[in-house]
């Protein structure tokens, strides 16, 4: 049973997660089947699909470590601001990092398939935000703590929640727009709801880290040559392409959003430079929060960045 | 017996287990529960599932609304402003008979317009609303019924966050959705009147007295508090200023500040508000829990997708496969909430019926579809003998048991259902404005 | 048992009134820094907080509720059974929401203390998620005993 949050057209679910299932599917010979609920339709919130997961109720999720603030708190080191430009890079950078010191950390309760990040994050907003001062009192839906955090540091008004619910809020107006890359604004036809559009130069503003993850004891129970079937569908090449579909996905719905009228504006580097110097205490505040719980955060974002410059990301 | 034959046997079950007097919630939650269980061969998905799934099932934002507009019902009631709406509303239209009604289907519809929830607003309205028509001389069980159909009406209104969630499933265009659903939802409130208007002709006994004429002046005037905070609040969350649990809560303020520089609300009567909303919030979000926990289980046992895959087994031409389709919306309104349904259904039936030729245009066969649909999924919320509105409502009048609402609220089923047919027969209807 | 049911709704009530007023003052805040007033703004977190309040809210409304049996239910199909047999009936859902609410409260238990585990917070106050869940399980272990209560006790 594969539990997930978006309706089963949507992008992530049609074109990374089907693939990746009927593959397993197809190569046992029809020995596992995966039975596919779109949309929490097995109930909960997105939030709960960890706790689904270890309490075995489902036997994959995918989901963003960002929806459940405080328990992965390693993972969150991809999510700082300004640090990734490429999604298939970082997506490997992630797995790398992960295998080495998050599967038996953050992630050591669950078996990882994959680990991924989205294309640059973008702010999708009613009204148009063009410089760091647009920011002030806009709410904005944040995926994360991170992120939040980088919200109020920018200026703006952070709700964190989840994607399903980011449509009803901007319909009643609980929020005046949310940051998503662009793929995520086709399933839940944000564009549509809210006009204006800012996108960064070079590194993105953010991206938020993804997890498909399998109930340990399920994978464990399975025979060898059975787990060796998932591992051959999943890992670091399926975390890249994941990646770097879900990047190549962001320019269909760009192009959709400027045919629809929609402002799309790419701030000047100089702008852009503007909001990193005031995202910077973001960084600060989160290395003093990990040096908190004995992470050595410094140590990591350096390890974070080597990967990231190493596989071009 | 296999999962989807549990699935389908749950629903007689649990609607033998709400016939013999089980509170809906329980039921529900019991057969959902006991499905789960015997599905998946142990109890343990539905204990690992209840670890979250009560606190987040009420740790909502949104539903917040709720107990806020409860509140605030309260405090209106108490404050005398209901009344003073009433008196005002029945000067104008109160020597019109069953004109009394006909405003409470109008403010029901504009409630049910900004709030989001049909039960939301079936619970305001039968708070504020009910205690006042019945003053009036209105029997309660047609009180009952016109509330509760009139609760209905809201999910057609922009901003109706129902159809921004269908717009999702179907990939379909908000802005025409939003469009193509006002004249159907025009034409429900219109078909109310008639209903209202004939009912009253047939049994002139449902609907108190015609009164005088007159007084409209003062009536009005001494309405002005209410008019404001109400103006405030549909007026705030219309214009964007804000959402809707925003609105809940200044209106809760309003009111209850009024009531007390009214001298309406002492130490006694806040008490009694508040137990009195605890009563009738707690009731509901009971209901939504158990509703939680069935959906679960009929999505666990792939209900709807079997059911789509029989369908398509049969063979039937487009419009008998509509019409199925329709009937099973109407049944499944007896003991689910409109979003769940959309949610757990759309995303089997929307293929089903977009392979099918109508002789309309893709993107116009899912508009006209998204609203049929909303209309018989909230029919559902009304039909006798199960529907949520009406439990809802009546729960909140101990006086007034749910089979007196029975016989009034199938007239306003049967405008419903014409409504339906109209609509099928002529698309257009839907389509024209876009 | 009336008095405990009674003053946890009222507990819940405050929280309620608690909760209106927060919000009414960020939407004053936010009314007030649109007209330009610097240092005024909303409620920071408002969102996080009433996610939070009104599940326990709704927790601590669940006694009186009980006690009041202010559940819907449809009387149509027993209203011709002799008295007896709906004293029976009232009795015996009486019982199943006792039990439903004793799972109910304790499964919120053990959602507590995984969530104490896991070390999951709110977005943007980190507030451990669990104390708002020990909140909610203290107002449901309450529930609990005032339905068996309720359900044993001689009036059914
Ligand atoms: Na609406
Ligand atoms: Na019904």
């Amino acid at each position: 049973r594969l539990h997930q949050f978006l309706p089963a057209q949507s992008f992530v679910p049609a074109n990374i997660l089907d693939p990746w299932a009927d593959r397993i599917e197809a190569d046992s010979g029809g020995r596992i089947k995966i039975e596919r609920y779109p949309s929490m339709q097995l109930g909960g919130k997105p939030a709960d699909l960890v706790d689904q997961l270890l309490d075995g109720v489902v036997d994959i999720i995918w989901t963003l470590p960002g929806y459940t603030p405080g328990r992965f708190p390693r993972s969150e080191a991809f999510e700082l601001p300004f640090l990734v430009a490429d999604a298939e890079g970082a997506s490997r950078a992630f797995w790398e990092i992960a295998e080495a010191e998050m599967f038996t950390t953050d992630f050591k309760d669950m078996h990882i398939l994959g680990t991924w990040v989205h294309g640059p994050g973008v702010i999708h907003s009613a009204r148009p935000v063009l410089r760091l001062e647009d920011m002030a009192g806009l709410k904005l839906r944040a995926p994360s703590r991170i992120t939040a955090q980088l919200l109020e540091g920018l200026g703006a008004v952070a709700l964190g929640m989840a994607v399903p619910a980011v449509p009803e809020a901007l319909a009643k107006g609980v929020i005046d727009g949310a940051l998503l890359p662009w793929e995520v604004t086709s399933s839940i036809r944000a564009a549509e709801l809210v006009h204006n559009h800012t996108e960064f130069p070079g590194r993105a503003v953010y991206v938020a880290t993804f997890i498909l993850a399998m109930n340990t004891g399920r994978y464990e129970g399975l025979p060898p040559d059975l787990r060796a079937i998932i591992d051959a569908a999943s890992g670091a090449a399926f975390s890249a392409n994941a990646g770097r579909l879900q990047q190549g996905a962001d320019a269909p719905m760009r192009a959709e959003a400027v045919a629809a009228g929609n402002a799309v504006v790419v701030l000047s580097e100089a702008e852009a430079a503007r909001w990193q110097a005031a995202a910077e205490p973001v960084v600060t505040q989160w290395l003093a929060e990990m040096a908190a719980v004995g992470i050595d955060g410094a140590g990591l974002l350096a390890r974070v960045k080597a990967a990231l410059a190493a596989h071009g990301a | 017996m296999s999962t989807l034959a549990l699935g389908f046997a749950s629903f007689p079950l649990l609607l033998a287990l709400i016939f013999a007097r089980a509170p809906i919630g329980l039921a529900m939650f019991a057969v959902g529960a006991a499905g789960l269980t015997l599905a998946t061969g142990s109890p343990a998905m539905v204990l690992a599932r209840l670890k979250t799934e009560s606190f987040s099932t009420f740790s909502s934002y949104s539903l917040a609304v709720i107990p806020m507009f409860l509140l605030m019902g309260q405090f209106a009631t108490r404050g005398g402003m209901s009344r003073a709406l009433f008196r005002a509303a029945g000067a104008w239209v109160g020597h019109w008979r069953g004109g009394l009604a006909m405003a409470s289907v109008a403010a029901s519809a504009g409630f049910g317009a900004i709030c989001g929830s049909s039960l939301a607003t079936a619970a305001t309205m039968g708070q504020v609303a009910l205690p006042e028509l019945k003053r009036a001389g209105y029997t309660g069980g047609f009180s009952v019924a016109t509330l509760a159909a009139g609760g209905t009406l809201g999910i057609l209104i922009p901003p109706s966050v129902v159809l921004v969630i269908y717009a999702i499933l179907t990939e379909t265009n908000i802005a025409r959705l939003f469009l193509a659903a006002l004249l159907p939802g025009l034409l429900a409130a219109a078909g109310y009147g008639v209903v209202i208007a004939l009912y009253v002709r047939r049994h002139p006994e449902a609907a108190g007295a015609p009164q005088p004429r007159g007084g409209r002046g003062r009536a009005t005037l001494a309405l002005w508090p209410v008019a404001a905070i109400f103006a405030l609040v549909v007026g705030g969350i219309w214009g964007g200023w804000f959402t809707p649990t925003e609105g809940a809560a200044v209106g809760a303020a309003g009111t209850g500040l009024v009531a007390w520089a009214g001298g309406g609300l002492g130490r006694a009567g806040l008490v009694e508000a508040l137990l009195e909303t605890a009563r009738a919030s707690a009731m509901i979000f009971f209901i939504l829990l158990g509703a939680a926990l069935y959906n679960g289980f009929l999505a666990f046992a792939r209900v709807p997708q079997e059911l789509s895959a029989f369908v398509v087994g049969l063979g039937l031409g487009p419009f008998a496969v509509l019409g199925l389709i329709l009937v099973f919306y109407l049944a499944l309104g007896c003991v689910m909430d409109s979003l769940s349904m959309i949610l757990l259904t759309i995303p089997i039936f929307w293929p089903l019926v977009a392979g099918l030729d109508f002789g309309l245009a893709g993107a116009d066969t899912a508009v006209w579809f998204g609203v049929l649909v909303l209309i018989v999924v909230e029919v559902g919320l009304v039909t006798p003998p199960v529907g949520m509105n009406l439990f809802v409502i009546c729960a909140l009048d101990r006086e007034t048991p749910a089979s007196a609402a029975y016989g009034p609220v199938l007239w306003f089923v049967a405008s419903d259902l014409a409504r339906v047919l109209l609509l099928v027969a002529f698309p257009g209807i839907v389509l024209f404005l876009l | 048992m009336r008095g405990l049911a009674q003053g946890l709704a009222l507990v819940g009530g405050a929280v309620l009134l608690a909760l209106v007023a927060m919000v009414c003052a960020s939407v004053a805040g936010n009314a007030l820094a649109r007209l330009g007033l610097a240092g005024f703004g909303p409620v920071r977190a408002g969102y996080e907080l009433v996610e939070l309040g009104v599940a326990f809210v709704v927790f601590a409304f669940l006694p009186l509720a009980q006690l009041d049996r202010a559940h819907a239910t449809v009387e149509v199909f027993t209203a011709r059974l002799p008295a007896r047999a709906n004293a029976a009936l009232m009795r015996f859902w009486a019982l199943g929401m006792a039990a439903a609410m004793v799972l109910i409260a304790w499964r919120l238990g053990a959602g507590t203390s995984a969530k104490a585990r896991s070390g999951e917070t709110t977005f943007l106050l980190a507030i451990p998620v669990w104390w708002a869940y020990a909140a909610c399980t203290a107002a449901a272990a309450v529930a609990a005993l005032v339905a068996t209560w309720d359900a044993l006790r001689a009036r059914p």
